[in-house]
């Protein structure tokens, strides 16, 4: 152990090839260098993965439940997990290698990663691969792995409910795959608490590589803390710059789905496969309609004071329980982007996706992609399996759900992702499939958002929106989510120096703002060795042809369209700001060293 | 039924009465049989005794969002630590907590915590016999909090209070696991709860004990339940059965 305050100092590893189960100490050095989180995920996959090119399905592959040192303490909206593995979607042009693929990591709310370090610990690292299928029980020290043959295939709503009656104590907190994730979609998801998701970049297909259907934790211990008073002080503070707060009293009414409506309004917005950035219909699926129609409850992760998860029921042919939605980016990725303007058609189909374990805003990407191709004439019915995969249906929407989710018929292409989709229709349909390295963007679109678009192309894991629209929101993200922190509460400038104060107190390292953004650039600038040794160059980071060509033909960005020189040169300044090389993205010498990662 | 409408439990409150019509009604009539329905010979007995005013945590499920800061503020205040000989709040360890939140699928909150019950029952189960000069066994209510209290040293760990609790109450109270001594009997942090100053959405409230409320006494399982399927329609709420 590192008897490093506010740490426990060690990783729980469980190779489920061997059954063999440990604890494994982590060098002081890493904390102070990678923090935990995304970070500390980052570090371990980079030492653990010695050689490029590894099979993300392969039993060598490690995926990591990851919470940060604010974890498991009672630091505002410290509720995230960062699940960190290499990726199953993504991929360069060109490689040396059979399998090269980007790091993945994936951050969800909730009360997973807390419990991980009430148990014990600062991390979970599974390695290898379950001869059946198998789930893990962590109860403090005492872990053990357990066939899970009965639960094969079982949703994730019905296997939420009923692992729980297994274990016999709602005091668990668990993850799980869908069938997806069994069945190795690329982009499925792991669910928490049947509404929260690590749904990006295909950490649920890698758990179902492993034949992992869950994970359970439970824990009586607590991390400690480097200063007592000076914790108590600045968590006094952190509270009072959030609690009854204007800014949390909003997240807590419309959590992100007021941008449903704010974001096609400004032009902003996925529609009609990215072809628009204005939904005319967007208020019938907006904020404001889900709290009149939907919502019964605003539900907080742990600890936060934001509450901007929504859960509540609809009505008629698609009614039910509704876990979460909609949010931003499952509302316009399976709405306005296949103009679904029917909110419970629109629920149905988020419901369905969380339930088979799928990646809300990959599937919707898919479906949006496949419409158009169908529109276009470039595949027909029988390729659709006979689907009319017109926009705005919600039945041939949930149709083509299920498929994919299985990989029946045409599910099994579409599971693949818009980019091998569009490498079989051809026809020049890879203008409209919008990726970025294999990973479908989410629901931000660009023509009038040339940040977001730097965001998309240079992000670690592929078309990410979440990484940062510019060098210093990228490295104070991948700080934010190496802390155990959402990213969400960041939003409100007072909460900065309270949590800098937090961070400081716990790790008895002082953490000013200068410092935070260099942690945050050590593991961007690692991510990013990382991708470039699997082959990863300047001609991966591009975007789909259509952010070039076809302009808005609605809203108030009409005409709005990026223009690919100013959009190069953007990049190359970007490239040069960062310190790589702004022809191959190759990190310099001179700013590995800056960040001590030259002899890494 | 218009759930988007509905916006605190506190509508469930709209019924009830203080505790001192609450005594006169029970004295008249009919509502009598209601409660001892629900609670037994024994509520009758307490409502009409006259005990002085008892002051308990009262939750509004609506308004509950299941983040358990209020777990953390509980933990922080009654596991203090010694640092330097000073007394300081702890870390929050919710294991410590005696305020507990009980979550569901479909999203429903519950936090339990003692219901201060006037006839404990808890009290009422413990075996050791009274002490000859306290009157006290070994779990017993304190005269000036009113709080229930254990004697660890005289305790058997026999766990039947806690058996009391979950059979006629909210069931808040847990025997350690190693040695069955009761936990989470909730000490009203010397009258000023530190779950209720710290929630985040305002969902508790100290307030003087009414077993008329709605909810009043009940075990999380039941209470899910019924919010379940008021709010989203169905029985099945993933309680374990």
């Amino acid at each position: 152990m590192s008897g490093k305050p506010g740490y426990h100092g060690k990783i729980l590893n469980i190779d489920l090839s061997t059954g063999k189960i440990e604890t494994v100490p982590v060098p002081a050095e890493d904390f102070d260098k990678f923090v935990g989180g995304q970070g500390l995920g980052m570090k371990i996959l980079w030492d653990r993965l010695k050689k490029p090119g590894v099979d993300p399905l392969s039993p060598e592959n490690l995926l990591m439940f990851m919470p940060g040192p604010f974890s498991g303490l009672p630091v505002p909206s410290s509720s995230r997990t960062c699940v960190v593995t290499k990726s199953p979607i993504t991929s360069p042009l060109k490689s040396d290698y059979t399998h090269p693929s980007t790091v993945t990591y994936s951050n969800m709310g909730g009360f997973f990663g807390p419990e991980v370090r009430f148990a014990g610990y600062d991390g979970i690292v599974i390695t290898g691969k379950a001869r059946v299928l198998s789930y893990v029980v962590i109860d403090d020290d005492k872990v053990e792995i357990r066939e899970a043959a009965k639960f094969k295939g079982m949703r994730t709503d019905a296997f939420d409910r009923a692992f729980l009656a297994e274990l016999g104590d709602r005091r668990f907190k668990t993850v799980y795959i869908g069938p997806a994730g069994e069945n190795l979609v690329p982009y499925s998801s792991i669910l928490h608490t049947a509404g929260r998701a690590a749904g990006r970049g295909g950490t649920g297909c890698v758990m179902g590589s492993k034949n992992l259907k869950a994970i359970a934790v439970r824990g009586t211990g607590q991390p400690t803390v480097a200063a007592h008073k000076a914790f108590l002080a600045a968590l006094e503070n952190a509270r009072r710059a959030l609690n009854g707060s204007a800014f949390a009293k909003s997240w807590a009414e419309q959590g992100t789905a007021r941008a449903i409506v704010g974001n096609s309004n400004a032009g902003t917005e996925a529609v009609r496969n990215y072809r628009e950035g204005t939904f005319t219909e967007s208020d019938k699926i907006g904020g404001d309609a889900a709290r009149r129609d939907v919502w019964v409850k605003d539900i907080a992760c742990y600890c936060c004071p934001l509450a901007c998860k929504k859960s509540g029921m609809t009505k008629g042919k698609h009614g039910g329980v509704v876990h979460d939605g909609p949010e931003y980016e499952t509302g316009v990725m399976l709405g306005s982007n296949l103009m679904i303007s029917d909110m419970p058609g629109l629920l149905k189909a988020i419901t369905t996706i969380d339930d088979l374990g799928l990646d809300q805003i990959s599937t919707g990407n898919v479906i949006g992609f496949l419409m158009e191709a169908y529109e276009r004439g470039l595949i027909n019915r029988s390729f659709l399996d006979g689907i009319d995969l017109k926009w705005g249906s919600v039945d041939a929407t949930l149709a083509m759900i299920e498929k994919i989710a299985a990989k029946e018929g045409v599910g099994a292409l579409a599971a693949e992702g818009v980019r091998a989709l569009s490498w079989h229709i051809g026809k020049g349909s890879d203008k409209f499939a919008i990726q970025v390295k294999g990973l479908e963007l989410a629901a931000h679109n660009i023509q009038a958002n040339q940040p977001r678009g730097l965001s998309y192309v240079t992000a670690s894991r592929g078309a990410c929106h979440m990484s940062g629209d510019n060098i210093a929101m990228q490295n104070r993200r991948a700080m934010m989510d190496s802390t155990g922190m959402c990213f969400f509460p960041t939003f409100e400038p007072t909460l900065e120096e309270p949590m800098l104060a937090l961070l400081s107190a716990i790790t008895g390292r002082k953490f000013d703002k200068a410092e935070f953004e260099k942690v945050g650039e050590r593991i961007f600038t690692l991510e990013k060795l990382f991708n470039y040794r699997e082959g990863f160059r300047r001609e991966d980071d591009r975007l789909p042809d259509r952010f070039f060509e076809d302009a808005f033909t609605v809203g108030p960005k009409k005409g709005a369209v990026l223009d690919r020189e100013k959009f190069e040169s953007m990049l190359t300044q970007y490239y040069q700001d960062r310190g790589w090389d702004p022809e191959t993205t190759q990190p310099g010498q001179k700013k590995l060293k800056e960040l001590g990662l030259d002899s890494i | 039924m218009d759930k988007g409408k509905m916006e605190s439990s506190g509508s469930y409150d709209r019924t009830t009465l203080t505790r001192r019509e609450f005594i006169k009604g029970v004295g008249i009539g009919g509502g009598a049989l209601v409660l001892l329905g629900q609670f037994g010979v024994h509520s009758v007995a307490w409502a009409l005794a006259g005990d002085p005013a008892l002051n308990m945590v009262l939750i509004d499920y609506a308004k509950c969002t299941g983040c358990r800061t209020c777990e953390a503020a509980c933990s922080s205040r009654n596991r203090p630590v010694s640092l330097k000989g000073q007394e300081l709040p702890g870390l929050g360890n919710p294991r410590y907590a005696n305020i507990r939140v009980h979550s569901f699928n479909p999203d429903v909150d519950v936090p339990n915590v003692c219901a201060m019950c006037a006839d404990t029952p808890c009290v009422k189960a413990c075996p050791v016999e009274p002490d000859s000069k306290t009157g006290r066994r070994a779990l017993y209510r304190d005269n000036v909090t009113h709080t229930i209290h254990n004697d660890s040293a005289r305790c058997l760990g026999c766990r039947s209070c806690a058996k009391a609790c979950a059979a006629q109450r909210t069931g808040v109270i847990s025997p350690d696991p190693a040695t069955g001594k009761p936990e989470r009997m909730c000490t009203l942090c010397g009258g000023d709860p530190q779950c209720v100053k710290r929630c985040p959405f305002g969902a508790l409230s100290y307030v003087e004990v009414r077993r008329d409320r709605k909810f009043y006494g009940l075990g999380p399982e039941k209470i899910a339940a019924e919010l379940a399927k008021t709010w989203y329609g169905t029985a099945d709420f993933g309680g374990l059965k």
